[in-house]
């Protein structure tokens, strides 16, 4: 690999590129769904190739291929410096300024115990149908439908830095779902392994038969809950659901490149803009927002991101003041920055490395809180658990989020299921409102294995971790009609 | 790839299948973007790509196998790999028998591919974007937006003697155009890249740009609402997501539960599939060799069919139908000026953004209005409004739909033709500060 890669950058060196890299990776995928007693699918995939990407005359240009022999490697880095001379024919300014790195020689490995894809596929048939068995046991349960998911990718990456990386990492998750229906309506509850870079000893840790009556019963319960009622309400929100709020009104709003304009015309841009930065109040004193690229069993951990740049740790959002973004080498020089804090990263050989959300965490409470004291404190309100409806505007202010399940909070007591609640808000002042925090022993990450940027339209994960948190005075039921 | 490689390629993997029953599918694409924002190249990427997935079934044992690598090594593993999976399952009550030959005689014989389509060059493109990026620098202007061009293809065959191909070319462009308080987009998508004007998509985008400067807030409430094309297509492609599904719908588990053959939208609402329909042309069979469905879904606002998978056809006594490739909304005749016209308080939209849904049993959804959202008063756009939130049933929308316009191509996801639309009462329930 190291041969054919060096190829590439000395024909790049030789056209006089001031930068290039290339990427050969590999991915493994295996989806395993069923439905009720039957196996819906199973899907094994494969698929190899590389990417050449070059800086000539500070433009880029980009050129990707599946034939990985050492003439389709001649003839595609060739292809990437014409592409780069055809972009210089709108050329921005002077053109990229691309933070210097030093080289890297590593290798970074997802810690695996167990090779997903070397358990047998009956092992797995097996626990995913005896799963659906479960939830379909309880009354009023109509649909059942589980699957698992892994993903491996072999990367070597080489640069004109002097860089070669290597780095094979391994995804893993299941997740069930129970479907109630009445006279009415149907409602749906879901359980998972929590997406992580794991191997199968995820699956087998988490307790999907244990957890599977539960999520039946708690589907039928959906069915007949009480109406979201409408108004202003203290929300206590669970890490499950809490990593997508973070994820939409806190994780893209701080991709340096979107904050810049350059995600505008499709995916937008942010209302955190540079000039706000170490000014803006996020949120309450007590928000704290983590950057960590460095925990191994985190989504967005690959030891070294496709810029060549080691994973990091570092605060966005310090005592609700925003102090950072998610940057890469293109765009961190915007905000000051001599150096990327490594959060470029492509979803395939294919796609071209653009800045992608890190894993972001919300810092657990300092003082000694648990989620029933929470609850207990919550004179009026609701809890939520779960990811359901999301929507957000291109600048991530205003959102509207639902979730997977809900309860009533009257007087520190959670007293009765709710269904259908929404809630909406302008991002600052949502996390403004953030008045506790529990503890770090009730702190959780949760992946997020879908999240779609760019044009054309890349496919990341990442995890957003925190303990559940309360924040006060939220407007919910706007979405009732 | 030519179509004589595909075949030559599919029929090897039917050769080394062990298996009772085979099917492979090739696809592959061809795909050239530029991108750009503040006036500037910032991406510019070719990429070259082939797929081969084979199905083999023992029975009612089936398992699935995908690779890129198209060599004779890596087709004895791929194939390898389905079968080890097949035997090991447990039987697929819903596999279904191959189909035979006879279904290719149902395929449609259009192939949209223009070869200047393919062969238009980054050069190309970057000569066009440079001199409309200076025009607008010129005006103060900021351009962001894609440019994309290329090709793809589609090969089935099985061990039944089906064989079908396809192949298509595409380019699409679409641009925002930025002020310091406003924004503008435009699009246009198609085959033939003779037929591309992207200094007419960018002139209107920076008209809307233009109009949409300073933005006044506006209480969110019902009222009346004209969509461009794409704000129709995005919202009503949300009906389509499961919800004309049969065996779900069937099962009680989608919004159209106990509504086959029930009026549930206006007289005026036809939407329908049709893979031929030279306005919006898609691949003629499905993934498993089924020719993809022709048919209206709802005709005059009642439900006329649903997506019926193979199995659940046959165990319905239906005709199979597979799910729709492309999605049709038929228009009429009103043109989006002569709507505003009659209009005494409404909300112009040019499109939607993030439209999710809330409860798809309803089905209803919420999603916001972007780059471009206007205020009409006494039959005159009269302003331009900061963007809103709006939480809607869509088959209540298609009750309130006054008139509509001829339609035009469009779709994110799928292709989509679909006409400007006048609905009374839309639900608009907050608002955002730009």
């Amino acid at each position: 690999m190291k041969e054919l890669c060096l190829r590439a950058l000395d024909i790049a060196k030789e056209k006089g590129v001031s930068f290039a890299d290339i990427r050969i990776v590999k991915h493994h995928t295996q989806i395993v769904t069923t439905e009720d007693e039957r196996v819906s699918g199973i899907q094994d995939s494969e698929s190899m190739g590389f990417g050449v990407r070059v800086l000539l005359n500070g433009c880029w240009g980009f050129a990707a291929s599946k034939n990985l022999f050492r003439k389709e490697i001649e003839d595609v880095t060739l292809r990437a410096v014409e592409i780069a001379r055809a972009s210089s024919l709108a050329k921005m300014g002077s053109g990229v300024v691309f933070a210097p790195e030093e080289p890297h020689e590593a290798i970074f490995r997802t810690p695996v115990q167990k090779d997903p894809f070397k358990v047998p596929i009956e092992e797995k048939v097996n626990l995913l149908l005896g799963v659906n068995k479960e939830m379909l046991r309880v009354r009023g349960v109509k649909k059942a439908h589980s699957f698992m998911w892994f993903k491996s990718e072999e990367r070597h990456l080489a640069n004109t830095d002097g860089s070669f990386i290597e780095s094979n990492t391994c995804t893993s998750t299941a997740e069930c779902i129970a479907t109630a229906v009445d006279e009415h309506t149907a409602k749906t509850r879901y359980f998972e392994a929590i997406p992580v870079n794991a191997g199968y000893e995820h699956i087998e840790g988490t307790p999907l038969l244990k957890e599977a009556q539960r999520v039946g019963e708690e589907a039928v319960a959906h069915l007949t809950a009480k109406e979201c009622p409408q108004g202003k309400k203290d929300l206590i929100l669970h890490p499950s659901h809490l990593a997508l709020t973070i994820h939409e009104s806190i994780g893209h709003a701080l991709e340096l490149d979107r904050v810049l304009g350059m995600e505008e015309s499709l995916a937008g841009s942010s209302f955190a803009t540079i000039d706000k930065l170490g000014k803006l109040k996020y949120g309450s004193p007590i928000v704290n927002i983590v950057c960590d690229n460095t925990d191994p069993t985190r989504l967005a951990s690959k030891g070294y991101d496709d810029d060549g740049v080691p994973g990091q740790r570092w605060y966005i959002i310090k005592n609700g003041i925003l102090v950072d973004y998610q940057t890469g080498r293109e765009v961190c020089h915007t905000i000051g920055a001599e150096q990327s804090r490594g959060s470029c990263r492509a979803d395939s050989w294919q796609s071209i490395p653009i800045i992608r959300q890190s894993n972001i965490g919300l810092e657990a409470g300092e003082e000694h809180l648990t989620l029933e004291e929470l609850i207990a404190d919550t004179k009026d309100g609701i809890y939520i658990e779960g990811m359901g409806s999301f929507s957000i505007d291109q600048k991530r202010l205003n959102f509207q989020f639902g979730g997977d399940c809900f309860w009533e909070i009257k007087n520190g007591k959670k007293t009765c299921m709710l269904k259908d609640v929404t809630y909406q808000a302008i991002t600052t002042d949502f996390w403004g409102s953030c008045d506790a925090i529990c503890d770090k022993r009730f702190w959780q990450p949760y992946g997020v294995l879908n999240c779609g940027k760019g044009d054309p339209m890349q496919i990341a994960q990442m995890t957003h971790g925190s303990s559940p948190v309360r924040f006060r005075n939220i407007n919910v039921g706007g979405a009732k009609l | 790839m030519r179509e004589s490689e595909a075949r030559s390629i599919i029929e090897k993997v039917l050769k080394l299948s062990g298996a009772e029953d085979t099917s492979a599918v090739i696809t592959g694409s061809y795909k050239a973007s530029t991108r750009f924002a503040d006036n500037a190249i910032t991406q510019n990427i070719t990429t070259n790509n082939y797929s081969l997935k084979v199905s083999c079934a023992y029975g009612q044992k089936v398992g699935h196998a995908t690779t890129n690598e198209l060599i004779d090594g890596a087709l004895q593993g791929v194939v390898k790999r389905a079968q080890d999976i097949a035997l090991v399952v447990p039987p697929d009550p819903e596999h279904m028998p191959l189909l035979t030959s006879d279904e290719a005689e149902k395929y449609h014989q259009l192939e949209p591919y223009f070869e200047d389509t393919k062969k238009f060059s980054p050069s190309d493109k970057a000569r066009i974007i440079s001199a409309q990026a200076e025009k607008c620098q010129e005006k103060g202007i900021r351009l962001s937006g894609a440019f994309s061009n290329g090709s793809s293809f589609t090969a089935f065959g099985n061990s039944k003697g089906l064989m079908g191909c396809y192949k298509s070319t595409s380019f699409e462009m679409h641009v925002t155009c930025l002020t310091p308080t406003s924004s503008g987009w435009a699009e246009q998508i198609g085959e033939d890249i003779s037929k591309a004007g992207f200094s007419l998509v960018v002139d209107r985008a920076f008209n809307i740009a233009e109009k949409s400067k300073n933005p006044h807030d506006f209480e969110p409430r019902k009222c009346t609402i004209i969509m461009h094309p794409a704000a129709v297509a995005e919202l009503f492609t949300f009906l389509f997501w499961e919800g004309f599904d049969a065996k779900a719908t069937d099962e009680e588990r989608t919004f159209l539960r106990g509504k086959f053959g029930t009026k549930i939208g206006g007289e005026n609402i036809t939407i329908r599939s049709d893979p031929a329909d030279l306005r919006c042309p898609t691949i003629s069979f499905q993934q498993d060799g089924l020719v993809a469905p022709t048919l209206k879904w709802i005709d005059n606002g009642v439900v006329q069919n649903l997506c019926y998978s193979r199995f659940w056809a046959k165990k319905k006594g239906k005709k199979p139908t597979g799910f729709p490739t492309n999605i049709i909304v038929d228009g009429g005749d009103t043109s989006v000026e002569e709507m505003i016209k009659t209009t005494d308080l409404g909300v112009l939209v040019t499109r939607f953004w993030y439209i999710r849904f809330v409860d798809p049993m309803v089905p209803s959804v919420t999603g916001m209005t972007r780059d471009g959202t206007f205020l009409i008063e006494d039959g005159k756009v009269t302003k331009a409004m900061k963007n809103m939130r709006f939480n809607e049933n869509i088959v209540d929308v298609l009750n309130r739909v006054e008139v509509l316009s001829v339609p035009e191509r469009t779709g994110e996801y799928i292709p989509v033709l679909a006409p400007a639309l006048k609905v009374r009462d839309f639900n608009f329930t907050s608002a955002t500060d730009f």
